[in-house]
């Protein structure tokens, strides 16, 4: 971790147009649930509401923030004068995670915490078990995401592919997914946590493990592919 | 030799300069705008996916458009080797299946037609030919219409070939795919209104990718989970109105008036059904209009 790059990629994170994008998502997601909470009765509707912030709005909010930790530095070539600064690799990478983390912990999981109490106000334990599930879901995407950033320019693309696609798509279709799922892994600790999140399928202690791998896992490989850079031109 | 080459030296010797080399000037037809447009939309149209552009440029489109078409074949070889009476999938229902593809072609392509120029200045090079701003947009936001349109159709075309070639009745299928293929009209329309104009909004290609997809998937999301409370609370005139604030629920809704598609709260009674396309319609039309006065002021800056 270096404070300074850790200020700087936050900067880039919440800058201009992105952190109005960030910053929509989570608001649409409340915004929603207000909305819901006051047309209808009792907890109706916690389900579809949650369930979109969880699949959708968390997955996103981690793709923004990681990749813009990376992303345009690597687009433009400023890159290379991070690079030729006496810092680790590692610690450029673990540094940018950080500020990335934070972000998607902030506007990801925690609005779905207050979109569920907003929603179901008599079960704070629901609250806290989805924003356990999506801290941990939301570290594994972010970390997922920036190594996937220091690998391809197309990682956003790829990123939606395997959220959308894999997850959504695919998941639905074949149950099978759910080892490979991250979405899943993070569902079982928020089901261990409160029964009234739906479990993931998994067991907790495949989740975890699981978890843990790609997170470390990604946040190493993304430093280690930052050791041995090219920068490439434009296709 | 220069006796005979040079049209304007030889001639008048009084108007020779010592300047002058000898050079023919073009004396061929000069193209107008009309054909700097339509060349424009072509390779716009082959950048999209790819074609003229880099090799690893064209595995992305291609991908997407392989595993958009990959469960039209599927389809095709089950209708061929187990024979089903009617095809297992609309050919409408089909783009809404496959809506994640479609909606991650568009906003990875967009960038591709609207985002570099802006960004690496080539646009001052287009703007300096006789071609007016208003028409390199329209030009622009009809080579990505052309290239989704290739993506919504082509489907549509595996599954009727394989629905004539089973012998399913002629007249059904043709009106059905006929449905189908309007209906792809509509969405291509709007789907490249919104992709275009946030690419150019947005010169981050990255960037511009999320944006694109965060408004059609959330956008879609938020409508869905509405109209499925709303329907179950019994108010399904909420659920209606509610389809109309996202490209897919407008094209669902459409797809539930016009087919025998189940689809969840589709829009009853011919105004709404009005409501529904003017709304297609008119994001469009609104998409476009902001796509030209973004490159007018481009032009003018």
């Amino acid at each position: 971790m270096n404070r300074t790059l850790f200020a700087l990629s936050a900067q880039a994170v919440v800058g201009r147009r992105r952190g109005v994008v960030l910053l929509l998502l989570p608001l649409a997601l409340v915004g929603l649930a207000v909305v819901v909470r006051l047309l209808t009765s009792d907890a109706v509707g916690v389900e579809a509401t949650v369930g979109l912030g969880y699949t959708l709005a968390l997955p996103l909010v981690a793709l923004l923030a990681a990749t813009a930790v990376l992303g345009p530095e690597v687009d433009d070539g400023s890159i290379v004068y991070l690079l030729a600064k006496p810092v680790s690799r590692h610690t450029i990478a673990r540094s940018k995670f950080a500020a990335a983390w934070l972000t998607t912990t902030a506007l990801g999981a925690l609005p779905l915490a207050v979109a569920s109490l907003v929603l179901d106000s008599a079960h704070p334990g629901r609250a806290l078990a989805l924003g356990a599930a999506g801290v941990v879901a939301g570290t594994v995407y972010t970390a997922l995401f920036l190594g996937l950033a220091a690998l391809t320019r197309h990682a956003v693309v790829v990123g939606l592919l395997y959220t959308l696609f894999w997850e959504g798509v695919i998941g639905s279709v074949l149950s099978g997914v759910k080892w490979l799922s991250v979405g899943a892994w993070g569902r079982e600790v928020g089901h261990a946590v409160d029964d009234l999140v739906d479990a993931g399928g998994t067991g907790l202690g495949y989740a975890v493990v699981a978890a843990l791998v790609v997170s470390v896992g990604s946040v190493w490989f993304a430093g280690d592919r930052l050791r041995s850079f090219t920068l490439r031109g434009d296709e | 030799m220069a006796e005979s080459t040079s049209p304007r030296g030889t001639d008048d010797a009084g108007r020779s300069v010592i300047h002058d080399l000898g050079y023919r000037p073009y004396t061929g037809p000069r193209l107008g705008s009309t054909a700097i447009a339509r060349s424009l939309v072509l390779t716009g149209f082959r950048n999209a996916f790819g074609l003229g552009r880099s090799g690893r440029s064209k595995v992305l489109p291609f991908l997407l458009l392989g595993l958009n078409l990959l469960p039209a074949l599927i389809v095709a070889g089950i209708m061929a080797f187990v024979g089903l009476d009617r095809l297992p999938i609309g050919y409408a229902q089909y783009a809404s299946t496959t809506q994640v593809l479609l909606g991650v072609f568009v906003a990875s392509q967009a960038p591709v037609l609207f985002s570099r120029d802006l960004r690496h200045g080539t646009i001052a090079l287009y703007l300096a030919r006789p071609l007016p701003s208003a028409a390199y947009a329209v030009a622009r936001w009809l080579s990505l219409l052309l290239a989704t349109l290739v993506f919504l159709v082509l489907p549509v075309v595996i599954l009727y070939a394989a629905a004539l070639l089973t012998e399913l009745d002629v007249s059904d299928q043709t009106r059905e795919a006929g449905v189908a293929l309007g209906l792809a009209v509509l969405l291509a329309l709007s789907l490249a209104g919104v992709g275009g104009i946030i690419a150019s909004w947005s010169t981050r290609r990255g960037f511009a990718v999320v944006a694109t997809i965060a408004f059609l998937v959330i956008a879609n999301g938020v409508v869905t989970a509405v109209q499925g409370i709303a329907d179950g609370e019994g108010s399904t005139r909420v659920a209606e109105v509610a389809g109309l604030f996202s490209p897919y629920s407008l094209y669902r809704g459409l797809m539930g008036a016009w087919t025998d598609a189940d689809t969840l709260a589709p829009p009853t009674g011919a105004g709404m059904v009005a409501a529904y396309v003017v709304v297609l319609v008119g994001l469009s039309a609104a998409c476009v209009g902001a796509l030209v006065a973004r490159y007018r002021r481009e032009a003018s800056a």
